[in-house]
């Protein structure tokens, strides 16, 4: 038994790089052996999917980026996920940005999704409008005329010159919102200056950390469902069918969160035999 | 003074109360002035703001490389990198067949290729790191010192586990046993007696033994104990309880805040 508590006391004082180690290898090992684990949409999660699957044919879609590099992993393939349903029901999507770097990824995400995978026109079937500076100033352009903020989309073309534009002058014109949001300016924005003064129905994916303060929209019926980081990004993709990098990523995730778990354990219970010595004594 | 005090104050309180105000009054005019040109006011600032920024950073790297201040070496590269995204931004755009403008996303422009293959693995690296310091951390510095403590950690971990796929696999059977195992502790802390603690352990192990193999073991239930649900259930209302009472905090701050500057009494804003 003091053998025991020794080993737990000196692992209390390994060298940090060591857990770094650790660390490393349980997300790096998963990578290239997926474990396969099952994958369970949540409530909210399905709430989105329904949302979105009970949108009539053809609607009108805005789809605001409103993440960078660093939260990626988390937010990507949600929006490649819930584009992929958006035009497998043949609506027509409207690509905006809140952050610069937003733009970058959301023009990625419709090259692949848009131009490779479904062969779709620029501009009769999906739209970049690009990224406009002014945070929440934005949201409320676009809700009062999108026409004057937005002259001209992301690729320099006049928005008279684009046919899916016609109609499409304000915020209230588009019959549904996904907000792919990784914090400030984004889903919260989106809710207070948008979506309550028209009730156009919107529904968002965000970062882990960002459920707590997106939650509380959810629950009062603001918005329709939360795609809550990588998980709800990998559920998303088990409801459309069309696995991606959300579920690849989960299998990491399952055993990273699993292994700091057991870290969290292992310090409190060196924590309690140091605490019971030093009583000791 | 005027033109630096009363003036600026007056600006302030005019627009703020108008701002306001057209939220509750509906007139065509105060409308399209709060929807339309405030916001487009906003935008005129804030892009001169760029410039301010641009250039309190030059002289903020500057005068550290001059003053050869600790770290001067890394303002060197930040220079660098400034004036390498405005030659790639404004004078050099790498594809000649592509419009300017159209240049900071378009492939094969010196500037797409900053963002592709500096920025973002920069900024993705920078994220990553996050893992192994909360990793470090947690093993470090997560300790069960009180009450408050131990509902944190508790409902951590339940989090963090019941999130993801491998939550569901936990068994509520195995959360039961692990209660079990939880309640002999706390009685053997308390009465400080084995013959109590083995006593309560043995029955609790039998009970759900024995309500498990009756019920066939399904795994999700009681659903009170199964992972998965029980993180629902957290962040459905604990949660959203305490993040509301935060946002209403937040909410009367704003207002108090708003309100002061309207009347005046807030002068920060002009260095007071």
């Amino acid at each position: 038994m003091k053998f025991l508590t020794d080993l737990i006391l000196k692992m209390g004082t390994v060298d940090r790089r060591w857990i770094f180690l650790v660390i490393a290898l349980v997300v790096i090992i998963p990578l290239f052996f997926p474990l396969g684990l099952p994958i369970r949409a949540t409530a909210t999660t399905q709430y989105v999917y329904d949302t979105i699957d009970a949108l009539p044919h053809g609607s009108k879609v805005l789809v605001s980026c409103e993440y960078g590099p660093s939260t990626k992993p988390e937010i990507h393939p949600m929006v490649l996920s819930v584009m992929r349903h958006l035009f497998k029901n043949k609506h027509k999507v409207y690509v905006t940005c809140l952050w610069p770097d937003g733009q970058f990824l959301a023009s990625d995400a419709l090259n692949l999704v848009a131009r490779d995978e479904y062969g779709l026109t620029y501009g009769e079937d999906y739209v970049l409008l690009g990224f406009r500076p002014g945070n929440e100033a934005v949201v409320k352009g676009i809700v009062s005329d999108l026409r004057k903020l937005y002259t001209i989309d992301a690729k320099g073309t006049k928005i008279t010159e684009i046919p899916m534009m016609e109609g499409v002058n304000r915020f209230e014109d588009f019959d549904f919102l996904f907000s792919a949001s990784a914090g400030y300016p984004g889903t919260i924005e989106w809710v207070q200056y948008a979506v309550d003064p028209t009730n156009v129905p919107m529904s968002t994916g965000t970062t882990s950390i960002q459920v707590n303060d997106v939650m509380p929209y959810v629950s009062a019926g603001q918005i329709q469902g939360i795609l809550a980081g990588m998980p709800g990004a990998a559920e998303y993709e088990a409801l459309i069918g069309v696995p991606g990098i959300g579920t690849s990523g989960m299998d990491a995730q399952s055993i990273a969160h699993l292994v700091i778990v057991l870290f969290i354990v292992l310090g409190n219970i060196g924590y309690f035999i140091e605490r019971n010595r030093s009583k000791k004594y | 003074m005027l033109w630096k005090r009363q003036i600026p104050i007056l600006i302030v309180a005019v627009i703020g109360s108008i701002t306001l105000f057209g939220w509750f009054i509906n007139e065509p005019n105060i409308k399209s002035f709060v929807d339309d040109d405030a916001t487009q006011w906003f935008d005129i600032l804030a892009s001169f703001a760029i410039f301010l920024g641009g250039f309190n950073l030059l002289k903020m790297q500057l005068q550290k490389i001059f003053r050869r201040q600790r770290g001067w070496q890394y303002s060197i590269f930040a220079i660098a990198g400034f004036f390498l995204a405005i030659t790639a931004g404004f004078f050099y755009k790498g594809n000649p067949d592509v419009a300017w403008g159209t240049h900071v996303t378009a492939d094969g422009t010196l500037f797409k290729w900053i963002f592709t293959y500096m920025f973002a693995p920069l900024q993705a690296t920078m994220f990553a790191l996050l893992a192994f310091f909360v990793a470090s951390a947690s093993y470090r510095a997560f300790r069960i010192r009180n009450f408050e403590a131990t509902l944190l950690l508790v409902s951590g971990i339940i989090i963090m586990i019941g999130r993801v796929p491998l939550g569901s696999f936990i068994s509520s059977w195995f959360i039961l046993y692990l209660l079990v195992l939880i309640g002999g502790i706390t009685v053997n802390s308390f009465f400080k007696n084995k013959q109590y603690t083995a006593i309560f352990v043995i029955v609790g192990i039998i009970v759900v033994t024995a309500a498990g193999s009756s019920l066939g073991w399904p795994l999700d239930q009681p659903g009170i104990l199964y992972l998965p649900y029980l993180q629902e259930w957290i962040y459905k209302y604990p949660n959203v309880a305490g993040a509301r009472s935060i946002m209403m905090g937040i909410g009367m701050g704003i207002f108090a805040t708003s309100i002061r500057y309207i009347l005046g009494i807030e002068k920060s804003y002009i260095g007071e």
